[in-house]
C-alpha cells in the first residue's frame, strides 16, 4: 500500500516532470529475430559515449544522453551486431526503436547497420507476433483503425481475415457467431450485453482506447475451451514509450441523413448526449408496479399521481439534426527512476455523437402462400418510414503500470458509456390474405433509448524469475456491464373508416416496456511457464489454472395503455396527443395495466462457475518442429433461478448444467524456413447452452414479439435434455513473411459439430414466432483463407496492396421438425435438402486496400473494400422464408497528413460508401430444389435502408 | 366483523305522583326480546310485553339506525313492530311509547344490533385445475392467472355463480381455459345466468339472485381480464410451419404448454355443456398482440352444448371459431371492440338466434375459411339474427373468397358505416332472407346479389330475427339497452 502511495505521488509529480535540459532519451525493444521473442541482457550503448543500457525481460531499454547525432549499437553472444545509423537524440524528446531484431550466428560476428528510419515500422510489431504465435491467429492493430479510419471496433474488426460483423455489432469468425466466438478484454473474460446472445456488442469499443485486436482461431490449453471460431482478444493501450498528448476533433457529414429538416426524434433526457438517462425514463418507485394503480384498485388521486410520474412523449416531432462529431484526448508518458524503474501512464478519453436518419426505411413480413402452387410469397405485413438513431459513445480508460528489472504490474480501469436514442414514425399495412393476419392499415411511432454500459477493472502482475527461467503472470479481472431499454414506447393507430383509432385487435393499444440486462462477470487467472530443455532444445513447460464467474439478470416490465370504459377520443393520428392532462385518468380515459405480474416468469438470475486447470509443454521433437501439446480440464456449472408462466416449473439457484471436460490440444509448427511455417492443428473444444436456454423460460419479448421457450420443456419428440456441443478443431497454415511488412498465408480449415444447439421454430405456434433452443443434426464447417500484403515496387514503393479472402462452408442437419416443416410447406415439386448453412456464416468475405505511404511526407492515405456473400440472417422453414443479407460493398477513402513545424498536426479526410451502397435483407427460397428453378420467387424485402455516402474531416494536435 | 351482541335496555317510568288520583295503574311496558340482531337493509320482529289498567289509547314508535313499522293491534298483552335496518352498521334502536286512556304514558327501548352485510366469500384460483370441482354460487371465483381445466377434469358452475378475472396482460393474464379433454359444465339458467366479469365489477351472486344482472362498470369497459378459452378435438383446417395440419396452439399460449393446443379428429368430441353465462369487460392482450376472444371456441365438437351466450365489451372479439362443429343457439355480443363474431379454419357449426351490438372498431362478421387443404365441403351458418351497426364499425361483414359461411334470416339496423366487403353470400352456403330499414344498398350493401336483402323495414316491423324477451336474462336486456334500440 505504501508502494502505491508513492507510485500515485510519482505519478502526478510525473505530469510535469522534464527531462534535464538539452538531454533526450531513446527507448526501443529487442527482439530475436527468429523466434520474435523479446531478448533479455542484451547490451545497448551509444557508439562513443558512455552512455548505454540492458534490455530487460520485455526487451525494452532506454537510454538517456545529450541531444545529438548517435549510432546506437546493439550486440549479445553469438549473434551478429547491429548499428542503427542517424539517430537523432533532440532535447527534452524521446525517441522510440520500435523492434531491433538480432539474428543468431556464431560464424559471421560482423555488423549489420541500418537507418534509424528504415526500423521504424508499426505493423511489425503485430506481424512478429503473428508469426511466432503457437496458435494459428490474425489481428489488427491501432495503426490500421488510423489508416482505415475505423471508429469502432465492429468497423475494424471486419477487415481481419475470416472474420465478419453482423449488423456492426456481432462479430463471426469463420462463419461462427456468438454460440462459438468469444470476446475477452486483456486476455479476460468478458460479460455479453444482449439478452439473446452469449456474446459482447463490439462496436461499444471506440477504437482509440484500443491497442490491437488479435483474433485467435485455434485452441491452446491456456485458453478458455468454450470457443470454436475465435477469440477476439481487446487489449486496451498500454502505457507509451514517449509522451503522448494527443487531442483530436472530426466531423462527419452525410448529405442524405445531416441537417436534415424533416428529421424526427423524441424529447429525451438532460443528460441523453452523455450516453446515458439521468431518470427520465425509469420506472416510477415505491408502487407493486405488477399490480399497478388504476381506476379499479386505487383512488383517483392515487392513479393520477402515478400516471404522471412517466414521461408524457408518447409520440415524435420533426426536429433538425446535426452531423456526426467526435472528440478524443490521450496523455500518457513514462517515468523512469533512479534505480531504473518505470512508472507508465495513460489516460485516454473519447466521445461521439453520431445522427442517423433513414426517410425511407422498410420492414416487410412475408410467408409462403398457403397455397402450395403459388411460388410468391404473400406478404403478411410492411411498416415503412421514417427511422432516426442518435448515438453517443463516451469512453474513457486510465491506465498505470510500474515495472522493475523483473516484474511488471498494470493497472486500468475501464468504462464505456452508449445510449441510442430512436425515433421511427411508419406506415402499416397487415394483410388479412395471410395466414394469422386479421387485416388493417395505420400508423405507428415508436420511441426507443438503449443504454449500455461497460466497467472494467484490470490488475495484472508478470515476474520474471531465476533468470527468466520462470515466468509467472497473474491476472485479475471485474467487469460490470449492463444493457436497459428504459421506456420503449409504441403508440400505432389503426385507421377505421379515415378514423384514427386504438383497435386492440389489430395494431393494438399504445405500449410502454421496460427491459434490463445486468451481468457482471469475475475472473482470475494464473499461468506459469518454465523454460528448459527438452531433446536438447530450449523447451517450454506452461501451466496455469483460471477460475470464472458469471452472473445475469434479466427482466422485462411491459404495460399497455388500456382506455376507462372503452372511451376513446377524436385522435388525430398523433402520438403526442395520447398522454396529456386531458387524456390521463381521472380527466381523461387513459391509464396503465401491468403485463406481468409476481414473480414475474420474464425475470430470471442465472450464474455460472467455472474452474479450469491446464498443463501444456511446447518443445522441438526434431529439427525445426516445434510441438505444443496440452490438456485443459474445466469444472462448470450453471445455476438458474426462473420459472415459467404457471409456475408448475420453477427454479431456485438449481445447478441445471454439471460439466467436467477434457479438452486435448496439439499444434505443430514447422519452419520451412526463417520466415515460412507450416502450422498445423488439432483440439477439442466445447459450446454451452446459454444462461436463459438451460430454463423452463416462457419469455414474451414484446420488442421483437418473439416467445422464447427454455430448453428443459419437452414437447413434441424434443425431450428436455439441452447437451453442451461438442467440437473437434483441425487447421493448417501456411505462412511465409518478408520484409516491409510482406506477406502471404493459404490457411485450412474443418471443424464437426456434435450436438449443436440451434433455436428451433415451434410449429405449434400459428399466429407467434416461438423458439426453443435443442440439440439438432451435427454440423461441419470447412473454409479456406488467403491473406497477402505486397509492395508495389512496380509502381512505386510507397504504394501497397493488401487483401485477405475467406470461403466458408457450414452445414448442418436440419433437425427433423425443420424438416418436416419446410417439406410441409414446400411448393408443388419442390425438393427441400436435409441440410443448410449455419445461421450467420457469410459464404466468402473479401477485404482488400490500396495503400499510400510516404512517410517522409507525412501522407498515407487509402482505399479500402469490404464485401460479404450473401448470408443467412434468419432461418425460416415453414410459413416463413429464410432471409438473406445481401452484399454490402463498402469502399472508402481515407487520408492522413501531418503537417506543421514539429508534425504535430494531423488532418485526415475520408468518404464512406463511395458506392452508395444499401443495407438490404431479403426473404428468399432457398435449400431447396427451388434455388435452381427458372420460376423463382420474386425477392421480398425483410428490411432496408440506405445509408448514403458521407464525408469525414479530422484534425488531430499532439502536444 | 362486528360481534353479535345484544344491548337491551329497557326503561320502565310512570308518574306516581299525578295531582290527581286516576282510576287505574300506569300502563307498563318492557321488551320480550333479546340478543336482537339484524344484517344491515334486512328486518326483524321486534315486541314488546305492556300491561295496562285502563287499555291503552295508542301506542309510537320511533327508530334509530333504520325504520320500523306502525304497531298495529294494540289490545293485546304483546305489539310486534318490524324493524328494517339502515345500509351502514352498528347499533340501531326502536322505541316504543304506549298512552292509556287516561293519557298515562310509559316507554320502552329495545336495542338492536345492525351487522355488516355478510360480504360473498372469495376463492382465488391460480394455475391448474387437476381434479373435479365445482363453484357455487355461495363463493365468488377470482381468476388470478391463466386457469387451465386439464385433460380429464370436469369444473363444474352452478347457475347465478360470479366468476371475477385479476386485472393484467401478457403473462399476467387471466383467463379460463379448458384444455383438450377437460370439460366446462356452466348451466346456468334464464333467472340465475353465471357471470364471468372483472375484479373491478361489484356484481354480487345476491344481486343475480335478485334478478339484476347490471354490473357496477360501464357496457363498454373493455379489456380487464382475459375470457374463455374452450379447446377441443374436433378437425381444424390450419395451415402453420407444419404445413398442413391437425393440431395448433391457440394464440398467445407459448407452445411449451401443451394445454394451449386444438384440433383432433373427433368431430363429436364434447368439452361439456354451457348455457345462460354472459362473459363482460375480457379482451385483453394475452401476449404477442394476441386478444383473448369473449369466448375462444378452438376445435370444438359437436358432443358440446352452448346455449345463451352473452358477451359485453370485449376489447377482441366476440366470440371466435377456430375450426371445429361445435353450435350456439342463442347468443348476444354487445360493444365488442374487434369483431363480434370470427370463423376460421373451417368451423362448420351453426349460430342460430342471435343479436349484435354495435362492434367497435371491428366487423359484425369477420368470416374466413379454411386455411389448409383440408376442408370438409360443408359451410356454418348464422340463422335468424339482429345486427345494429352503430358508427364505429369497421365492416359490416368481411368475407373472403374462400368464406364457407351463409348467413339468412338477419336483420340489419343502426347502419351508418361500414359495408359488406366483397359479398360471397351466394355461392357455396347461400344467404337469404336479410332485411334492412335502409332504402337502398348505399355504399353499406353494395354488391349484396339481388334479392338477398329486402330494404325498408321498420324495426319493429321486421320478420327475422330473435325475440329480444329471449335475452332478458343479459344484462343488455337486463339493463333495457335492447329496448332502447326498439327491439
Amino acid at each position: 500500500m505504501k508502494n502505491l502511495k508513492i507510485i500515485l505521488t510519482l505519478c502526478l509529480l510525473g505530469l510535469t516532470q522534464l527531462t534535464l535540459a538539452q538531454q533526450g532519451t531513446v527507448r526501443g525493444t529487442v527482439i530475436e529475430s527468429a523466434i520474435g521473442e523479446p531478448m533479455y541482457g542484451v547490451t545497448l550503448i551509444l557508439k562513443g559515449t558512455n552512455n548505454g543500457a540492458i534490455s530487460d525481460f520485455d526487451g525494452k531499454f532506454s537510454i538517456t544522453a545529450p541531444a545529438g547525432m548517435y549510432e546506437l549499437q546493439a550486440s549479445y553472444i553469438g549473434f551478429q551486431t547491429i548499428v542503427i545509423r542517424d539517430l537523432e537524440i533532440k532535447p527534452g524528446e524521446v525517441v522510440v526503436i520500435d523492434q531491433i531484431g538480432l539474428v543468431e550466428d556464431a560464424a559471421n560476428l560482423e555488423e549489420i547497420v541500418v537507418t534509424a528510419e528504415a526500423i521504424r515500422t508499426t505493423e511489425a510489431a503485430l506481424q512478429t507476433v503473428k508469426r511466432m504465435s503457437t496458435n494459428v491467429l490474425d489481428g489488427i492493430s491501432a495503426e490500421s483503425f488510423r489508416r482505415i479510419g475505423d471508429s469502432d471496433a465492429g468497423q475494424a474488426a471486419k477487415r481481419v481475415t475470416g472474420v465478419s460483423v453482423e449488423g456492426g455489432k456481432y462479430v463471426y469468425v469463420r462463419g461462427l457467431g456468438d454460440r462459438y466466438t468469444k470476446t475477452t478484454l486483456n486476455g479476460m473474460d468478458i460479460p455479453g450485453l444482449d439478452p439473446d446472445r452469449n456474446s459482447i456488442q463490439i462496436d461499444v469499443f471506440p477504437t482509440n482506447l484500443i491497442d490491437n485486436m488479435i483474433i485467435l482461431k485455434t485452441f491452446t490449453p491456456d485458453l478458455p475451451a468454450d470457443f470454436t471460431g475465435g477469440i477476439v482478444n481487446i487489449d486496451t493501450k498500454d502505457f507509451p514509450d514517449q509522451k503522448i498528448f494527443d487531442v483530436s476533433f472530426s466531423v462527419d457529414f452525410n448529405p442524405s441523413m445531416h441537417f436534415n429538416s424533416n428529421y424526427i426524434n423524441y424529447a429525451g433526457s438532460q443528460t441523453d448526449f452523455l450516453g446515458f438517462d439521468n431518470g427520465l425514463r425509469q420506472l416510477p418507485t415505491g408502487y407493486d408496479l405488477a399490480n399497478a394503480p388504476n381506476p379499479f384498485n386505487s383512488t383517483d388521486t392515487q392513479v393520477a399521481q402515478f400516471l404522471n410520474e412517466f414521461s408524457p412523449t408518447m409520440g415524435v416531432q420533426e426536429d433538425n439534426n446535426l452531423m456526426n462529431f467526435s472528440l478524443g484526448i490521450t496523455y500518457g508518458n513514462q517515468l523512469e527512476f533512479d534505480n531504473g524503474h518505470k512508472l507508465g501512464y495513460l489516460f485516454t478519453g473519447n466521445y461521439k455523437n453520431n445522427s442517423v436518419f433513414y426517410d425511407d426505411a422498410f420492414f416487410g413480413e412475408f410467408q409462403n402462400d398457403r397455397n402450395p402452387d403459388e411460388i410468391q410469397f404473400q406478404r403478411a405485413a410492411t411498416s415503412q418510414g421514417l427511422l432516426a438513431e442518435n448515438e453517443i459513445l463516451l469512453g474513457g480508460l486510465a491506465g498505470i503500470a510500474y515495472k522493475t528489472y523483473t516484474s511488471k504490474y498494470r493497472f486500468t480501469a475501464m468504462r464505456l458509456q452508449n445510449g441510442v436514442s430512436r425515433s421511427g414514425a411508419f406506415d402499416l399495412i397487415d394483410d388479412e390474405d395471410a395466414i394469422g393476419k386479421s387485416g388493417y392499415d395505420g400508423i405507428s411511432e415508436n420511441l426507443e433509448y438503449n443504454e449500455r454500459a461497460v466497467t472494467n477493472l484490470f490488475l495484472n502482475g508478470e515476474h520474471h524469475i531465476n533468470d527468466d527461467q520462470w515466468t509467472i503472470d497473474w491476472r485479475v479481472s471485474s467487469t460490470w456491464s449492463s444493457q436497459d431499454d428504459p421506456d420503449i414506447r409504441k403508440t400505432a393507430f389503426t385507421r377505421i373508416n379515415d378514423n384514427y383509432r386504438f383497435a386492440a385487435g389489430a395494431a393494438g393499444n399504445p405500449s410502454r416496456l421496460w427491459r434490463e440486462l445486468d451481468e457482471i462477470n469475475t475472473q482470475g487467472k494464473l499461468d506459469l511457464i518454465n523454460e528448459l530443455q527438452m531433446f536438447q532444445n530450449d523447451a517450454k513447460l506452461k501451466f496455469g489454472a483460471s477460475y470464472t464467474y458469471k452472473e445475469r439478470d434479466y427482466n422485462i416490465q411491459d404495460f399497455s395503455i388500456n382506455f376507462f370504459n372503452g372511451e376513446q377520443l377524436d385522435w388525430t393520428g398523433s402520438g403526442l396527443e395520447v398522454w396529456t392532462d386531458q387524456t390521463i385518468y381521472p380527466n381523461g380515459p387513459v391509464y396503465l395495466v401491468s403485463g406481468f405480474s409476481e414473480p414475474n416468469p420474464n425475470q430470471y438470475n442465472s450464474n455460472t462457475n467455472n474452474l479450469g486447470v491446464y498443463l501444456s509443454s511446447e518443445f522441438e521433437p526434431i529439427s525445426k518442429l516445434k510441438a505444443i501439446v496440452g490438456v485443459r480440464m474445466e469444472n462448470f456449472v450453471q445455476r438458474h433461478t426462473g420459472r415459467d408462466q404457471l409456475q408448475n416449473n420453477v427454479l431456485e439457484n438449481d445447478i441445471v448444467l454439471e460439466n467436467l471436460d477434457l479438452f486435448p490440444s496439439v499444434n505443430l509448427i514447422y519452419a520451412l524456413g526463417e520466415r515460412q511455417n507450416f502450422r498445423l492443428s488439432y483440439s477439442q473444444t466445447i459450446a454451452r447452452p446459454s444462461f436463459k436456454e438451460l430454463s423452463f423460460a416462457q419469455i414474451l419479448d414484446p420488442v421483437s414479439n418473439r416467445i422464447f421457450n427454455g430448453g428443459l420443456f419437452a414437447i413434441d419428440d424434443w425431450d428436455g435434455n439441452l447437451k453442451s456441443t461438442d467440437i473437434n478443431n483441425f487447421d493448417l497454415r501456411w505462412e511465409i513473411y518478408q520484409d516491409r511488412g510482406q506477406n502471404l498465408s493459404f490457411s485450412g480449415f474443418y471443424k464437426t459439430f456434435d450436438n449443436p444447439i440451434e433455436l428451433v421454430r415451434l410449429p405449434q405456434a400459428q399466429t407467434n414466432a416461438e423458439f426453443q433452443p435443442r440439440n439438432v443434426g451435427n454440423g461441419t464447417v470447412y473454409g479456406l483463407e488467403v491473406e497477402f500484403k505486397r509492395s508495389l515496387d512496380f509502381i512505386n514503393d510507397k504504394f501497397s496492396f493488401y487483401g485477405n479472402f475467406t470461403l466458408v462452408n457450414s452445414e448442418i442437419e436440419m433437425s427433423e421438425t425443420e424438416l418436416r416443416n419446410r417439406n410441409n410447406n414446400a411448393r408443388t415439386g419442390e425438393v427441400i435438402d436435409d441440410n443448410r448453412n449455419m445461421a450467420g456464416q457469410a459464404p466468402w468475405i473479401i477485404n482488400a486496400g490500396l495503400a499510400f505511404d510516404n512517410f517522409e511526407k507525412g501522407i498515407d492515405a487509402g482505399l479500402f473494400y469490404n464485401v460479404k456473400g450473401k448470408t443467412l440472417v434468419v432461418v425460416g422453414g415453414g410459413i416463413d422464408p429464410d432471409v438473406f443479407s445481401q452484399p454490402f460493398h463498402s469502399l472508402n477513402y481515407n487520408m492522413n497528413k501531418v503537417f506543421g513545424s514539429e508534425a504535430q498536426w494531423t488532418a485526415s479526410f475520408s468518404i464512406n460508401n463511395i458506392l452508395g451502397d444499401q443495407l438490404e435483407q431479403l426473404y428468399e427460397r432457398s435449400f431447396s430444389s427451388a434455388d435452381e428453378n427458372s420460376a423463382k420467387a420474386t425477392s421480398q424485402i425483410f428490411q432496408r435502408f440506405s445509408p448514403g455516402v458521407s464525408f469525414g474531416l479530422g484534425l488531430k494536435y499532439s502536444f | 366483523m362486528l360481534a353479535l351482541a345484544l344491548v337491551l335496555v329497557v326503561s320502565s317510568c310512570g308518574d306516581d305522583d299525578g295531582p290527581e288520583p286516576t282510576p287505574c295503574a300506569v300502563p307498563v311496558i318492557s321488551s320480550n326480546s333479546s340478543n336482537l340482531s339484524v344484517t344491515a337493509g334486512e328486518s326483524v320482529d321486534v315486541t314488546f310485553n305492556v300491561t295496562s289498567e285502563c287499555g291503552l289509547a295508542s301506542a309510537t314508535v320511533e327508530a334509530t339506525g333504520g325504520t320500523v313499522s306502525q304497531a298495529g293491534d294494540t289490545s293485546g298483552s304483546s305489539i310486534t313492530v318490524t324493524f328494517t335496518a339502515g345500509s351502514t352498521a352498528g347499533a340501531g334502536s326502536v322505541t316504543m311509547t304506549v298512552t292509556d286512556t287516561e293519557g298515562q304514558t310509559a316507554n320502552a327501548t329495545a336495542v338492536i344490533t345492525v351487522t355488516e352485510v355478510p360480504s360473498t366469500p372469495t376463492v382465488e384460483v391460480r394455475g391448474e385445475i387437476t381434479e373435479d370441482v365445482t363453484w357455487t354460487a355461495d363463493n365468488i371465483y377470482i381468476l388470478d392467472s391463466r386457469v387451465t381445466v386439464v385433460d380429464g377434469v370436469t369444473l363444474t358452475i352452478a347457475p347465478g355463480t360470479v366468476i371475477k378475472g385479476n386485472e393484467g396482460q401478457g403473462a399476467a393474464a387471466t383467463a379460463l381455459l379448458i384444455a383438450r379433454g377437460g370439460k366446462l359444465m356452466a348451466e346456468g339458467t334464464a333467472e340465475l345466468p353465471i357471470i364471468f366479469t372483472s375484479i373491478a365489477d361489484e356484481i354480487d351472486p345476491s344481486d343475480i339472485a335478485a334478478g339484476n344482472y347490471v354490473g357496477t362498470l360501464e357496457p363498454t369497459a373493455a379489456g380487464r381480464w382475459g375470457g374463455i378459452i374452450i379447446l377441443g378435438k374436433s378437425r381444424i383446417s390450419a395451415s402453420n410451419d407444419n404445413g398442413d395440419v391437425t393440431e395448433v396452439q391457440i394464440e398467445g399460449i407459448p407452445a411449451s404448454d401443451p394445454n394451449g393446443l386444438y384440433g383432433g379428429d373427433d368431430d363429436t368430441d364434447n368439452s361439456g355443456t354451457i348455457s345462460y353465462i354472459s362473459i363482460r369487460h375480457g379482451g385483453t392482450n394475452i401476449g404477442a398482440g394476441n386478444e383473448i376472444n369473449g369466448l375462444t371456441l378452438g376445435g370444438v365438437g359437436s358432443g358440446t352444448t352452448i346455449s345463451n351466450v352473452e358477451v359485453v365489451a370485449n376489447a377482441d372479439d366476440g366470440i371466435e371459431f377456430f375450426g371445429g362443429t361445435v353450435s350456439i343457439d342463442g347468443a348476444l355480443i354487445w360493444n365488442s371492440f374487434d369483431d363480434s363474431m370470427d370463423t376460421d379454419q373451417d368451423w362448420v357449426g351453426t349460430v342460430s338466434n342471435y343479436i349484435i351490438v354495435t362492434p367497435n372498431t371491428g366487423s359484425a362478421f369477420e368470416l374466413d375459411g379454411p386455411e389448409g387443404t383440408f376442408t370438409r365441403g360443408e359451410h356454418n351458418v348464422f340463422n335468424n339474427g339482429v345486427v345494429y351497426g352503430g358508427p364505429d364499425i369497421d365492416h359490416i361483414i368481411d368475407w373472403d373468397d374462400n368464406t364457407n359461411t351463409s348467413i339468412t334470416n338477419t336483420y340489419f339496423f343502426g347502419i351508418t358505416a361500414g359495408n359488406v366487403e366483397t359479398f360471397g353470400g351466394d355461392g357455396e352456403g347461400e344467404s337469404t332472407g336479410w332485411e334492412t330499414d335502409l332504402t337502398e344498398a348505399g355504399t353499406f350493401f353494395e354488391g349484396v346479389t339481388d334479392g338477398v336483402l329486402t330494404y325498408d323495414i321498420a324495426v319493429g316491423a321486421k320478420t327475422v330475427g330473435p325475440s329480444a324477451a329471449d335475452f332478458a336474462w343479459t344484462w343488455a336486456g337486463n339493463s333495457g339497452a335492447l329496448a332502447e334500440l326498439g327491439l
